[in-house]
């Protein structure tokens, strides 16, 4: 299929309107091509919007409860299968972590800064999920779910006390591009981070890890050095350091301690939420 | 706003985008709980779409089951910073309630439907902004800018599952005809949500209206 044909069908193909074979060429031809196909994106987002125009109906209840026993099967069915497949893909032990890469220069900073609006673009550089939990219902689940070393257990519960005190809230710490690591946390009220971490490389040297907070376009301020265990487990108290909603928590592998600004490589993130009813 | 310009993959999507992130994080992870949870924020939605399409309230409920379903299989197939989890989970209900309509129909013959749409139904950057602050009367007021052949192939199309040539086929109209008028109607959509036509690649060839 020509370029110029695939297109033509770029609006069929967005609306799901092409004959069987069109729709397979076009998505062959969108798999291997490697120009660019903006149109597809732009005609693809109209599309999409679409989908809100539509008059709401209640399914019934017994839906949930079809789809929820379908789901539970599922899982019992593949755990009986074997080793369970892990969803995420995870880049075999690393256990000398990389040459940490530096940050940009401050100079370099301040001229991103002016250069772009976006007070995200700290967190853009880190390619990873950035995620956020209300603990509520999950905290058991959670908690049952996770890995049974001792040490990590002990400190999970420590999480899951300070999210449960008031106005604490709870954040997954997801690993950055390339990079394993990854936790809970809680930022309770007065920005106190707790965090229970797991599967980090383990520091040579004179290295450790340090948290950081980043509020908005703000530089980085450390709220504590950590060395991780054998295992990779680190529990962790920061001082407090004040965390409002959208700042951003990241763990980076510094060559030495005590370090105010980060030198060294990004290992994990996590978002401190927003106000109460963001998930509403 | 700017936010819109910077075009790197990130987002700047709303609260709820990175609550639904985590929580398909964790039905990536097999969560039970998280997967109600996706359920109980998208039930609404993912039913009104699969029974608009469909119009049989219980072919619709299987519709959204086979789509629940199909995500607590593959959510780890949802790919970071090309558009909300909202819009992937909705786009594999209505593709797989096309496929119901079309199996239903005695005529056109069907490969077997993946659960990931087709890239392009997934956003860029600057959609999810957009999306996030669309309402009904947003895009209901968007569709009263195209003219009515505009609308009706679009609808028959999205909403009735019909391919071009079966829209052809229903409105008389030749196909070149129909494939302008869906593809004027989308470039209309979105000038009226978005306030511009994008880049526009035509292709070489006479258009007809």
């Amino acid at each position: 299929m020509s370029h110029d044909d695939v297109i033509d069908l770029a609006s069929g193909y967005v609306l799901g309107a092409l004959e069987p074979a069109e729709e397979a060429a076009v998505r062959d031809h969108l798999a291997t091509c490697s120009l660019p196909h903006a149109e597809f994106e732009e005609l693809g987002g109209v599309v999409a919007a679409m989908l809100e125009d539509v008059e709401l109906v209640e399914p019934p209840a017994a839906l949930r409860d079809r789809i929820m026993d379908a789901a539970r099967a599922d899982l019992a069915a593949r755990a009986s299968r074997g080793p369970a497949t892990v969803a995420t893909p995870v880049a075999g032990p690393e256990p000398t972590p990389a040459p940490p890469t530096a940050f940009p220069s401050a100079a370099a900073r301040e001229v991103r800064r002016a250069a772009r609006t976006s007070r995200l673009d700290w967190a853009l550089r880190i390619a990873a999920v950035i995620a956020v939990v209300a603990i509520g219902a999950w905290g058991l689940g959670l908690q049952r779910q996770l890995d049974a070393a001792n040490r990590f257990n002990q400190s999970v519960a420590s999480v899951l006390d300070a999210a449960a005190r008031p106005g604490a809230q709870a954040v997954i710490l997801t690993p950055a591009e390339g990079k394993q690591g990854r936790g809970i946390a809680a930022v309770a009220a007065d920005g106190t981070v707790t965090m229970a971490l797991r599967d980090l490389p383990t520091q040579t040297g004179t290295q450790v890890y340090t948290a950081w907070v980043i509020v908005g376009k703000n530089a980085p301020v450390s709220v504590g050095d950590f060395t991780v265990d054998a295992n990779g487990i680190a529990s962790v108290t920061t001082r407090p350091e004040p965390a409002p909603p959208g700042a951003i928590i990241a763990l980076t592998l510094e060559p030495n301690a005590g370090n105010t600004a980060p030198k060294g490589e990004i290992y994990a993130t996590g978002v401190a939420p927003g106000a109460a009813g963001a998930t509403g | 706003m700017n936010e819109r310009q910077t075009g790197l993959r990130g987002r700047t999507a709303s609260p709820s985008d990175d609550a639904d992130r985590a929580v398909l994080a964790l039905v990536t992870d097999g969560q039970l709980d998280a997967l109600q949870e996706l359920y109980d924020r998208y039930r609404t939605m993912a039913y009104s779409i699969a029974l608009r399409i469909t119009t049989d309230p219980s072919l619709a409920e299987d519709v959204v089951q086979d789509a629940f379903l199909g995500v607590w299989r593959n959510a780890s197939r949802y790919v970071e910073g090309r558009g909300s989890v909202k819009t992937w989970l909705l786009s594999i209900v209505h593709h797989r309630a096309v496929d119901a309509v079309r199996r239903r129909r005695p005529t056109t013959a069907l490969p077997e439907r993946e659960t990931t749409p087709p890239p392009a139904l997934t956003l860029p950057d600057i959609w999810n902004e957009v999306a996030a602050g669309l309402d009904r009367d947003a895009i209901a007021g968007a569709m009263a800018t195209l003219t009515e052949v505009q609308r009706e192939a679009i609808e028959l199309a999205y909403w009735g599952g019909l391919t071009q040539q079966e829209i052809a086929a229903r409105t008389g109209a030749p196909l070149g005809t129909v494939k302008s008028r869906v593809r004027l109607g989308l470039l209309a959509l979105r000038r009226a949500l978005v306030g511009d036509d994008g880049t526009g690649t035509e292709p070489v060839r006479d258009g007809m209206s």
